[in-house]
């Protein structure tokens, strides 16, 4: 059986007409599987192309925005709203719970990010000035304080230490029999 | 709490959201019923292929191979214009220069220093 595919496939590579390894290649495939069709290709321009690649990303026409056309390589992939999945609603009955995804619902473009790992764009408990404000003002004026106390530093009055025998004329290693000179450390 | 507006990494919860309470008008509402419909197709398909008792291989998605497809395959709808050079210049180039220049600099300006014996040598890795 094998013996006669390969008899056949030679037969049919000394008559092809392909050359390099397209000749080598069977010139049919599998009906299974999406088409080419399906797959993302450049931006549209006509509304009828609009129309078609709404269709292919099962969106409604209306819905269906492509990022604009600056070369950045976007192709006419649907421009979605900057939302995190943590947003979707937890009690809905996903299909792939963990994404909060159903099947064949079309993906950000960054939705890698949004994920409920990663970057979070559900509601703050107060706003996002009010939080800039706190925490840039906390910060600022604890650099400024600190500023100051650098500046004008504030404690008790200290004295440089005196010890006793000359300085420690001895323990700091002076000749034992040199007479060291008198150091007075005090003023009656 | 009305005063909290929206801002790119907090988005506007629902219940503070005007449209949800006004405006509703019959477009909006026929809108919503066609995304409705489209989302059940789409259930319908995946539950049918979900329980089959022949099926032995896994469901694809093909929404998930047109987002892979599409991240990997920018190149052909590339087009050198000036933000997207500009980008490349700032994101390429100017780090690999601006890099090379500060540390060039940095090291020459200490290896001076040290043939005119101006730099204490301490025994550490870092300078």
């Amino acid at each position: 059986m094998a013996g006669v595919g390969f008899r056949r496939w030679a037969q049919a590579l000394s008559r092809g007409k392909g050359s390099g390894l397209s000749a080598l290649l069977p010139g049919y495939r599998a009906a299974s599987g999406g088409s080419k069709a399906d797959l993302p290709s450049s931006y549209p321009l006509t509304p009828e192309a609009k129309a078609a690649a709404a269709k292919k990303y099962n969106m409604r026409v209306d819905d269906y925005k492509p990022y604009p056309d600056q070369g950045e390589g976007y192709g006419d992939y649907p421009k979605l709203p900057d939302t995190s999945q943590q947003e979707r609603d937890p009690w809905y009955q996903w299909d792939h719970p963990d994404l909060r995804r159903n099947w064949g619902e079309p993906m950000h473009w960054n939705f890698d990010i949004f994920t409920r790992n990663r970057v979070d764009t559900s509601p703050t408990v107060v706003s996002w000035s009010t939080m800039c404000k706190q925490l840039f003002g906390f910060i600022g004026f604890m650099l400024f304080m600190f500023y100051l106390g650098e500046k004008y530093p504030a404690y008790q009055p200290v004295a440089p230490k005196q010890y006793p025998y000359n300085n420690l004329y001895l323990e700091k290693g002076g000749d034992p029999e040199k007479q060291p000179e008198e150091v007075v450390n005090y003023k009656i | 709490m009305a005063d909290y507006k929206a801002a790119p990494l907090a988005s506007l919860p629902k219940t503070l959201d005007p449209n949800e309470y006004f405006n509703l008008s019959l477009e909006y509402r026929r809108a919503e019923e066609e995304r409705s419909a489209l989302r059940s197709n789409l259930k319908l398909q995946y539950q049918t292929q979900l329980n089959n008792p022949h099926r032995k291989a896994l469901i694809d998605d093909p929404a998930l191979t047109r987002w892979m497809y599409a991240r990997s395959h920018t190149y052909p709808h590339f087009k050198a214009t000036s933000k997207t050079s500009l980008s490349g210049f700032l994101f390429g180039v100017l780090p690999i220069i601006g890099f090379w220049y500060l540390f060039k600099t940095d090291r020459d300006k200490k290896e001076a220093d040290i043939k005119a014996g101006k730099c204490i040598r301490k025994f550490a890795l870092s300078s």
